[in-house]
Formats: C-alpha cells, structure tokens, sequence
C-alpha cells in the first residue's frame, strides 16, 4: 500500500508538473526548458527554510514557490524584453548553471545530496493523508490553469500568440504577460518541488537534470498540447506506465533500458500517428460556456 | 477645431533608405485626412512612426499635446492611438468576437492579480466589452459570423474585422492602412459609413489607401507623399489633379 501511495504521490507532482509547463509551452508559447530547475528551487528552497530555519514545513513550501516565482522573473524580464527566443538560451544558461551551483556549494548538500528535511507531518500521520493533500494540489492546479488559460487571460494569451506586433498595438503589456505566464507556470513548479522535498525528506541534484524537462514535455506533448486534461493523461501514462514494468520480474539490467525504450517509443509513435496528442487541442480558443451563444441572440 | 496629432520634423532612414524626412503634420479632431503617394513614398513607415513600430531618427509625435517620444506601442495605444494594418494582423486562433474583446482599451483580463483577487471587477468588464464587440460587429454587418474563426472569413470581411477590432479603443486617433485593399460591395460602404461616423464623433481618422475613389469620397483632406517627404496638402480633388503629383504617382 505504501509503495501504491508514493505511485500516487510522484503522478501527482508530475501532474502539476505536466499542466504548470502546458500553461508555459502551450498556452503561453514560452520556449523553456528550465522546469526541472523551478521545482528544483521550490524543493530546494524550501527545505533549506525549514531544516536550517525552523520554519514550519507549510510556511517554507510556499515560501518556496515564491522563490520560483521570484526566479522566473528574473530570467523572463531581461530575455522576453527581447525576444522569445532568448528566453530559450537563458533557460538553457540557468537550468545548467544553478544545477551546477547546487552540486558545488555546501549548504545545498551539494552534489551528495540534502539530507534531514523535515517531514511535512509528524511521523504518526497516514502515508494516505500526504497523497490525498498531493492529489488535492494536482487537482487544484489543473483547475487553476485552466481558469487562466479559458479566462479573460487566456484570451490575450492567445491574441498574443499570433501576433504580438498587433497584440501591443490594442494596448496589451506583451512582455508583462509572458513574465506573468511564465511565473504562474514556473511557481507552481516551485511548489510541486517544495511538496517533494518534505515527502521524500531527500533532494539529488540528479533528480532534477535537463532530461526531466523532455520527460515533462513529453507528458505535454503526449497527452495533447493546449488542453487542460492533455496533461493530466500524459503524466498519469508516463508516470505509470514504468512502474508497471517494475511488476514484470525483469532483471535490473533490462529494467531500465526497457522503460527507457517505452518512453522514447511512445514519443515516435505519436509524432508519426498522432501529433495532436491523445486529446488535441481546438482550433480556435474557448473561453467561458457564455461566450459560446453570444452570435445567436 | 482642435489639434489630436502633432507631428514635427519627424525622420527615419533605414540605412540609406529615407522613409521620414523631415515630416510635419496634424492631424484634427473630426476631420479624415488622407494620404496618397506612390509604393515607396513612407505612407506606413509614417503610421509606424507614429504609433511607435518604429523609433523616429529625430522629431517628435504628439497625442493631445502629450509628447510620446519614447513611449510602447501599448502605451501610445492606451492613451488612445488606434490602427489598421495593411497585412491584416488578426488573431486566427481566435473567433471574430474574441478578436474585438481583447482589444479595449483597458484590458480587466490582463492582470493575474486582478483576475486572483478581483474577479468581479474582470467580470464586469468582460461582459461590457462583450456588450460593446456585440454592437460594433452589428454595425459593421458582422453579427452573423461573431463566433466564427477569424482566420476562416473572406478577405473582405478580415479587413472589417480588423477595422471593427480598431473601434475597440475607443480612439482619439485612428490610422487606417489601406482599408480597402481587396475590398468590394458592402464591406466598402460599410467601411466608408463608419470612417465617416467616427470622425462625426470627434475622431481624428487618417487614412493610407490607393484607391483614390475612396480617398476622394471619404476625405476631408489628402497629403500627398514621395521619398519620405509631404509635398503638398490640400482637397484630394486638386491634388489628383496637379499633374506634377500624377506624374511622380505613376511615374509617367
């Protein structure tokens, strides 16, 4: 049963994960692959608060979201100020150099890793009630994205999108709203790192390399681009499905070759039969049931 | 009548190219002035100069005497600088109405802020501009295809669209580029009826078109341009008539 809750609580995470990098990649067209580096703050930061701060463990995971929060628009403001290609380089730069940080400085652990991170709960508490609260916050961030992303928001993310030249000439902030795309995004990984930390109370720089950030784009890209549940599926499948290998009695040698095999085999397969993902995206944007019936009255 | 635009000795070169030479305007509230000139004379380069797609090399760009030397195209266009584009310039992933509802002036929906902790406010909002969008597609004949595609319209009615989109704003002054190029039956009355209607309110309209019918029918007023430069203002009856112009339009 336990092993089943940890199962629940890495699809979880990895749900935020998927949907807080669709609202980046997909809705807001931000080429990032600086993800894992965000949750790698979030877990980082607050584990770091609450072990050599005292703070309390629900205080510093949010205080650890922020720190991604305040991460992000440090890297977004000076590259989109430009262009968004530029945010691409810097987030390539960033994941790679605070990485390298992480494993090279001592009150990180380094590259050995952080040990001693409190729990979020006392010791006597269910395993469950960690991956009910877990559930809940995927649950809540799906919800969230899609508020964001089917709201008035939403709307100018799409207009901007297509045509930022125009988008700017109606009176829209362009750089203001990619820096706040980003940083919702890049937050809520922030805070799906900080829900790591104080479950599994031990972070590896390894843990989040630059090839998390193909896994999450694969969960994406899988699951369908621009939607809410795309990601939601992605993350479940791709979370899942390896794990389900492990019940096969492989020898360790073959295990992982195997999955990876799966991973990237999945990838071809949708790429040459269907690209859209297993959900795709609508043509046109949706916003809110109302807006569906105005031209008939 | 009063002053909306000032423009004074505006230049621009790209290289050696001149698209802005020395360039003097105003444009006034309630009058369409239009500008005439060969391909080539700075037509667009003076729209983007003006609504700020491009810095000036020198010379400066008034809104109701406020200097927006400097200033972002959002901002110019939130103190009311509105504009057409020759090249359309739609939203295609969004439906006609969506195009037109993200463009008002102030947009509630912009703030994630606002939309967290105010969600009412943007409520509110959306449901006026969606009010607004729904009268202004009726006015331009567009009501039937409101929740259609922007992208799946024909060329004609995207140039409505793009018109109606600049109506969002509720100008001071409005930069139309070419608005009938491709145009043809209705959609060119409507578009002359609601040019006419808006200056009627107090707008300062300035149109780029080579469709001299629609330059002579519409305007109050033509400049006429070459190499960057105005080289005479006046009816748009005498300046197609001065052959000296003619000859630099067709080049004959």
């Amino acid at each position: 049963m336990e092993y089943l809750y940890t199962i629940i609580i890495l699809v979880g995470l990895y749900v935020v994960l998927a949907s807080s990098f669709n609202l980046v990649i997909g809705y807001a067209g931000l080429i990032s692959i600086a993800h894992p580096v965000f949750y790698a703050i979030g877990a980082y930061g607050s584990a770091l608060l609450a072990r050599d701060f005292g703070w309390p463990a629900p205080l510093a995971m949010l205080a650890g979201a922020l720190l991604a929060v305040a991460a992000s628009i440090l890297l977004a403001l000076p590259s989109l100020r430009v262009s968004g290609d530029y945010l691409l380089i810097a987030s390539i730069g960033f994941q790679l150099g605070l990485l390298e940080i992480i494993k090279n400085v001592s009150w990180t652990g380094g590259a050995g890793g952080l040990t001693n991170i409190p729990a979020a709960f006392a010791p006597s508490t269910p395993h469950w009630v960690y991956a009910v609260i877990v559930v809940v916050v995927a649950a809540l961030s799906v919800l969230a994205v899609r508020a964001v992303a089917h709201g008035a928001y939403g709307r100018a993310m799409s207009a901007l999108r297509d045509d930022e030249l125009a988008f700017s000439m109606l009176g829209r902030n362009a750089v203001a709203m990619k820096v706040g795309s980003f940083a919702l995004g890049c937050g809520l990984a922030g805070f799906a790192g900080a829900l790591y930390a104080h479950q599994f109370r031990y972070l590896a720089p390894d843990q989040f390399e630059i090839l998390q950030s193909s896994a999450i784009l694969t969960m994406v890209v899988v699951g369908g681009l621009r939607t809410t549940w795309g990601p939601v599926v992605g993350a479940v499948m791709l979370q899942a499905l390896p794990q389900a290998i492990t019940f096969m009695n492989l020898p360790p040698s073959l295990l992982g070759p195997l999955q990876g095999l799966l991973f990237t085999g999945l990838v071809l397969v949708f790429m040459f039969i269907r690209p859209q993902g297993l959900i795709p995206a609508a043509d046109v944007w949706t916003g809110a049931k109302e807006a569906h019936d105005v031209g008939r009255r | 009548m009063s002053a909306v635009v000032e423009i004074r000795g505006l230049e621009k070169r790209f290289g050696g190219i001149v698209v802005a030479d020395g360039i003097d305007l105003t444009l006034t509230a309630g009058r369409v002035l239009g500008l005439i000139g060969p391909n080539g004379a700075g037509k667009t380069s003076l729209f983007n100069l003006i609504s700020g797609v491009v810095r000036p090399d020198a010379g400066s760009v008034r809104l109701d005497g406020r200097p927006l030397d400097g200033m972002k195209m959002h901002q110019r266009a939130r103190l009311g600088l509105s504009r057409t584009w020759q090249n359309l310039r739609l939203f295609p992933s969004l439906s006609v109405l969506d195009n037109l509802m993200v463009a008002p002036r102030r947009y509630a929906g912009e703030s994630l802020l606002r939309l967290a902790f105010f969600p009412g406010v943007v409520r509110q909002a959306e449901a006026e501009s969606r009010r607004k969008a729904l009268q202004i597609l009726e006015r331009t004949g567009l009501a039937d295809v409101a929740n259609k595609p922007a992208g799946g319209l024909t060329f004609g009615q995207q140039k409505l669209v793009g018109v109606a989109r600049a109506l969002m704003n509720d100008a001071r002054c409005l930069l139309l580029d070419e608005p009938m190029a491709g145009v043809e039956g209705q959609a060119y009355q409507t578009i002359q009826n609601v040019v006419r209607d808006l200056a009627a309110s107090g707008v300062a309209v300035c149109v780029v078109e080579h469709n001299v019918a629609f330059i002579r029918d519409l305007c109050d007023e033509g400049v006429f341009m070459f190499a960057g430069r105005v080289l005479a203002r006046g009816a748009v009856a005498d300046l197609i008539a001065d052959p000296r112009l003619t000859e630099l339009y067709f080049g004959t």
